[in-house]
């Protein structure tokens, strides 16, 4: 296949980057994991003239700061994200979900920033960030700002950051939640795209529901947070049925589209089943 | 960006210094040069193949810096300074690395056009876990497709090669 | 026929290791795309981008300005003359002619420097299409008044078979049950992960090809029918394949271009495909509608079965027709009834066109009578296993359509299958969401006839033992596609020869260089080629035998009246050769090398060639197109699968399978087994995942790659035992081998199909079992 002509940048820090990105405007796209990008170049749907770099942007860490939580470095792989002992000890659920990613090679270069700035309605890390009311630092030529994960995308492909910014890093905070878990369901064990994503964090305490956060992939232009079945479930035991009706209820709080992969109806109804069992899993498993 | 050419036509060019298979070669690609071209076409390494070009069949895998990656998704210029380890490359020398030795025994193969990549694959998996369990072989190779075996033999193949427990 | 075999040989029965093991392992292999020679140009087909268009205008002149373009051709720069693989329909031009039939069809190529140019180039050439209107559905190309895509197919029907053997209206009449069901298989591809590719060269008035494919005598023969040549100005050779399963054994677009554009810019010329354009290229199985009506007496016995199937073709004829047939031709060989009736019709459409695929016309339809049978057998109360014991095949009988089956073993398959699955304990025991499914099949042993009308033989083999007797080299156009016939064929030929397999090399796919066969298709080569070389091999032993007496003689080891031999001369067939060693029967220490023995008859007699050759003979069947179905030799296979599915979403998991295969005596068990594991593979993945997609509107190809073709990954695939019967022996195979390449795939979709429903408890008979059809299904049942 045939890659079309660009020009190359590799900024060597944030600045710079931000520089280029204005100073070229439409024209110019960041290349991080690349596994999207170059893919979308060789089948033609998009021929950016710029391709900038940001591979000598570092931005690479995970670490958890006290007081603050777990900072996650934008460029990071998904495969950071499955081997963090960080992770593992903090937000188990993060690294489960990147481990349900692509495959092995893609998780290798894809990044976090990539995931979560190419905006796709069926992108995995998203619910699970925004379950875990997580937060972005958006760094671009007038400075630095925070936004939360779940207000970060505006449809398909879309995201607030402005033309000359980047994703710097993801946080995700101390809280209160007792567990969390991203249910991704694909039409095959690997290498598919959520047909549904349900990402759930809970705060269960002698097996009442305190507090639950719900956000939905693939089923709407953007992740979406299912606030009516939080509501429905705060203060409420536990139990197989409590489940059953958030799901019904969370059905509802999505609009899916049909596509090549599976039909409105299908996807609705998935979303019904597998809020039932994310709540179900979170809930035993006990982490988040 | 150092080592930068520009010729008459206004085209540029980027010098990559980069270690294949332990050979550090020097060449002068264009910025859209991918990984798998320049191993192909530069260097004359056909051991690694180019299938769907897109990430998904796995047949381009090599390994960047020990990592399995797909060569047809990484640019050249990227390379620089990095130790790329192609299908030519796992076996030391004359002798065959175990997975070879273990593919060859189990009938691993059958066409072969996956095999460089399969076998990269499974070499990046013991490397870091010297000792998986099947659902850690079979996560390690469902980016590489397989239209001949159905990767029985070649599940059993990297098992027998790993270290036993 | 229960024979009791003596399998005590060298080489034929063991596990021996590939003879390209260290090429493939090592990243050494050359396919046709690493191929590289001093001035080698790059080049790609033109492709038309709507489905049905007379072409007005090429303009190429744009690109034909960019530097490194060295040559484009049109349809007006190549021989006009048709070209297909069913010479009742060549309906093939090398570039479209006046009209373009499907959405990617060909109408010229380009060539230049590098591959990047030839893209650019690419996206230079204008094209003005007067589009026509499109015909994507049987529906349509049926309906009166429908656009006809060629003037040769009337009502856009290609092929047209009616068999009739019997009185199935009249047995079905006083059945005990009758049902009717109607099926639906999909589209799908071969979907082999190395992308067709053709590297042409001349030198003089001699052409040379390499091209990925399935049988070079084939790509030969068609090429230098239209390019006007001799065929021994055309060598076409191969290098290593990376798979065909079918969809490599038409010539393509590039074979031709490879060659006219060589000889035009007096350079190499290397063409090739993108991964999506494999999908263009087709050939693959066709959508088929299958009604099949069948009664049963009240133990399942059937007594009459009725069978329409309707394929919807593509654009061109390519295999079609044999397609077609084999839909219907091999059911009477697997069960065993008498009154039978077959009808089909296969249309045209403005896509991609279909052809053979792994099974060649087979498997949806064994899907189909496989799930109807099931169906059949839980209205009346009898056990799965048992409907297929009623009705299975024995051996040494003679089909309703007259073909002869020698060995056959279905019924012993059936019953190894069911008791190492551990059926009965699991059948109706697994509970909701579990299910445990069988499904037979079988396929023939290569073609009673090549697939052009000839007096050629089917195969012919050499084999030279060089000078000073150290190797062996084996010579056959059989193309080794993954399947492993270099290394069985050299098994043979060192078990017949009496010689060490290590020292014999394969020298295959070679028009050149290789002795005639028709190529990998159809399960033949290991059978025919097999015969041809086992005969060479045979060929080569009796010379050498003949020269060993002499040299015995000669050396005074035995003498005239010599006593251990009845006091007679030494001849012949006292003498013996294994695994390099002649030695006299009687007095086994007496022995000469093979080696010396080779090296003596080259100083004194010249080379040491053997040769054979294999034809099947006639082969039975006298109803029109019963050339379709007839082989020297028919396996049989059974497969039961084991899954899961979830009751809620309808996702399906293949949990476990097995396979139990009559084929015969196997010569190489680890390469044979490995080809019932990608058979399966196969299998489980039409069944459930994979379909090819087009634009309703357009005819685009949408899922032409790898992510939304879904193949099974390694985390999807199940264990498979594979099992085969000892007793089963083929007096018409050499060794008494049979097939297993293609008739491990017919069983499976059957298999799979029938344990989701004993899972789900739906029928569904619409391929492939989407997780989305089962969660339809489960919800339309409440």
């Amino acid at each position: 296949m045939y890659l079309p002509d660009f020009e190359y940048y590799a900024p060597d820090n944030i600045a710079e980057a931000s520089k280029l990105l204005t100073q070229f405007g439409e024209k110019a796209k960041l290349f991080a994991g690349g596994t999207d990008i170059l893919v979308k170049m060789k089948n033609e749907v998009l021929a950016p003239e710029v391709l900038i770099s940001t591979k000598n942007l570092g931005m690479k860490e995970i670490e958890y700061v006290s007081g603050k939580g777990v900072v996650i470095g934008a460029r990071c792989t998904h495969n950071d994200l499955v081997k963090s002992e960080t992770l593992a000890k903090k937000y188990a659920s993060v690294s489960n979900a990147a481990r349900q990613m692509a495959h092995n090679q893609v998780r290798n270069v894809g990044t976090v920033a990539g995931n979560i700035s190419n905006a796709v309605p069926s992108a995995d890390l998203p619910p699970i960030f925004i379950s875990l009311d997580a937060t972005v630092k958006l760094v671009g030529s007038n400075g630095e700002r925070t936004v939360a994960m779940e207000d970060l995308f505006t449809g398909p492909g879309k995201t607030v950051l402005a033309q000359d910014e980047l994703i710097t890093e993801v946080v995700v905070p101390d809280q209160k939640m007792t567990g969390s878990t991203y249910i991704k369901f694909g039409l095959r064990k690997s290498g598919a795209l959520a047909v549904v994503g349900v990402a759930v964090a809970v705060q269960v305490e002698n097996n009442v529901i305190k507090d639950a956060r719900i956000a939905l992939g693939a089923v709407a232009p953007t992740p979406v947070r299912a606030k009516k079945t939080e509501e429905f479930l705060k203060g409420k035991t536990v139990s197989d049925e409590l489940l059953a009706e958030a799901g019904v209820i969370a059905s509802a709080e999505c609009k899916p589209i049909s596509d090549i992969r599976a039909s409105a109806e299908y996807r609705t109804d998935l979303i019904r089943i597998f809020t039932k069992r994310a709540l179900r899993k979170a809930i035993d498993e006990g982490h988040v | 960006m150092a080592n930068c050419i520009v010729d008459k036509d206004g085209i540029k060019r980027y010098l990559v210094s980069v270690n294949v298979n332990g050979g550090v070669f020097t060449k002068v690609v264009k910025a859209n040069t991918l990984l798998v071209n320049f191993l192909r076409e530069e260097l004359d390494m056909i051991g690694t193949k180019k299938g769907c070009e897109l990430g998904d069949c796995g047949c381009c895998t090599v390994m960047l810096d020990g990592n399995a990656v797909n060569s047809c998704l990484v640019l050249a210029v990227d390379v620089d300074g990095r130790e790329v380890t192609t299908a030519e490359g796992v076996a030391d020398g004359e002798d065959l690395d175990i997975i070879q030795e273990k593919f060859i025994e189990h009938a691993a193969f059958q066409c072969g056009f996956c095999t460089s990549g399969m076998i990269v694959s499974s070499r990046a998996l013991l490397n870091e876990n010297p000792s998986p369990s099947e659902y850690e072989v079979r996560e390690a190779i469902a980016g590489n497709l397989c239209r001949c075996t159905g990767y029985v033999n070649i599940v059993d193949a990297v098992l027998d090669a790993a270290e036993k427990k | 026929m229960s024979v009791k075999v003596n399998r005590d040989y060298s080489y034929v029965g063991k596990s021996l290791d590939r003879n390209d093991s260290y090429q493939k392992t090592t990243g050494r292999a050359q396919y046709t795309g690493d191929l590289k020679f001093p001035n080698m140009l790059y080049g790609k087909l033109i492709r038309s981008d709507v489905a049905h268009a007379i072409i007005k205008n090429i303009d190429t002149s744009e690109a034909e300005k960019l530097p490194g373009v060295k040559a484009i051709i049109t349809a007006r720069d190549v021989p006009a003359m048709k070209y297909g693989l069913s010479p009742a329909r060549f309906d093939e031009n090398i570039f479209c002619t006046d009209r373009v039939r499907f959405n990617g069809d060909k109408i010229g190529a380009v060539c230049a420097v590098d591959e990047e140019t030839v893209y650019k180039a690419l996206k230079l050439i204008k094209v003005e299409y007067e589009e026509l209107e499109p015909v994507f559905t049987v529906e349509h190309a049926k309906k009166e008044g429908a656009p006809q895509i060629f003037e040769e197919y009337p009502g856009n029907l290609n092929t047209e078979i009616h068999h009739k053997f019997g009185d199935p209206d009249e047995a079905i009449k006083d059945a005990h049950y009758v049902r009717t069901d109607v099926f639906q298989g999909q589209r799908t591809y071969h979907a082999f992960i190395e992308n067709h590719c053709s590297v042409g060269m001349w030198d003089g008035d001699k052409a040379t090809l390499y091209s990925s494919c399935q049988s070079v005598h084939y790509v030969q023969y068609h090429l230098a029918r239209v390019l006007g040549m001799k065929m021994g100005d055309l060598r076409v050779l191969k290098t290593h394949v990376g798979a065909g399963f079918g969809g490599k054994l038409d010539p393509t677009g590039l074979d031709f271009a490879a060659v006219i554009l060589s000889k035009m810019t007096g350079q190499p010329v290397k063409m090739f495909y993108d991964h999506a354009e494999t999908f263009l290229n087709g050939r693959g199985r066709h959508p088929i509608t299958m009604t099949l009506t069948t009664g049963v007496d009240k133990n399942g016995k059937i007594l009459g079965h009725k069978y329409t199937a309707v394929l919807e073709g593509g654009a061109y004829t390519g295999l079609g027709i044999a397609s077609t047939y084999y839909a219907g031709s091999l059911l009477g060989v697997l069960y065993n009834f008498e009154n039978y009736q077959f009808d089909a019709y296969r249309y045209v459409t403005n896509l991609p066109p279909c052809g053979a695929q792994r099974g060649h016309g087979q498997p949806q339809p064994r899907f189909a009578f496989e799930h109807h049978i099931d169906l059949i057998g839980e209205a009346i109360g009898v056990d799965p296993i048992d409907m297929r014991l009623i009705n299975a095949r024995d051996a040494n009988t003679y089909t309703l359509a007259g073909y002869e089956v020698k060995s056959y073993n279905l019924k012993a398959a059936n019953k190894m299958a069911r008791d190492a699955s551990g059926w009965k304990e699991k059948r109706g025991k697994l509970g909701v969401g579990r299910g445990i499914g069988v499904g037979n099949g079988g396929f023939v042993t290569g073609a009673g006839f090549c697939q052009y009308r000839t007096d050629l033989p089917h195969s012919v083999g050499m084999i030279k033992i060089y000078d000073d007797g150290t190797q062996a080299f084996v010579y056959s156009q059989a193309v080794d596609i993954g399947q492993g016939s270099d290394t069985v064929l050299l098994q043979m030929a060192a078990e017949a020869m009496g010689y060490p397999y290590e020292q014999c090399k394969m020298y295959a796919g070679d028009t050149d260089l290789s002795t005639l066969d028709f190529g990998a298709y159809a399960s033949r080569q290991t059978l025919m080629a097999g015969w041809a070389i086992k005969r060479a091999g045979e060929d080569i032993r009796q010379k050498i035998l003949d020269q060993a007496v002499e040299m015995f003689k000669a050396s005074g080891k035995i003498k005239e009246g010599w006593a251990y031999i009845g006091n007679r001369e030494l001849r012949t067939d006292d003498l013996d050769v294994k695994e390099g060693v002649v030695y006299v029967k009687q007095e086994p220490s007496l022995t000469l090398t093979f080696e010396e023995v080779a090296r003596r008859y080259f100083v004194t007699k010249g080379v040491l060639i053997g040769r054979g050759w294999y034809h099947p003979g006639k082969l039975g069947g006298n109803h029109k197109g019963a050339a379709v179905g007839t082989s020297p030799a028919y396996s049989s296979a059974t497969q039961i699968a084991e899954v899961k599915v979830d009751m809620e979403t309808g996702q399906i998991e293949c949990v476990d399978t097995w396979d139990v295969h009559d084929s015969g005596t196997i010569i190489n068990p680890k390469l044979f087994h490995g080809q019932v594991h990608g058979a399966f593979y196969m299998g489980i993945g039409e069944t459930i995942w994979e379909e090819v997609l087009f634009d309703k509107k357009t005819g685009k190809l949408l899922n032409g790659n790898f992510s939304e073709y879904r193949l099974p990954t390694a985390l999807d695939m199940p264990p498979v035992l594979s099992l085969t019967l000892d007793e089963s022996w083929e007096p018409n195979g050499p060794y008494g081998l049979k097939e297993v390449g293609e008739g491990a795939t017919t069983p499976t979709m059957g298999a799979v199909a029938n344990a989701i429903y004993d899972a789900m408890g739906v029928s569904m008979t619409e391929l492939p079992i989407t997780y989305e059809k089962v969660w339809r299904a489960l919800k339309d049942k409440k």
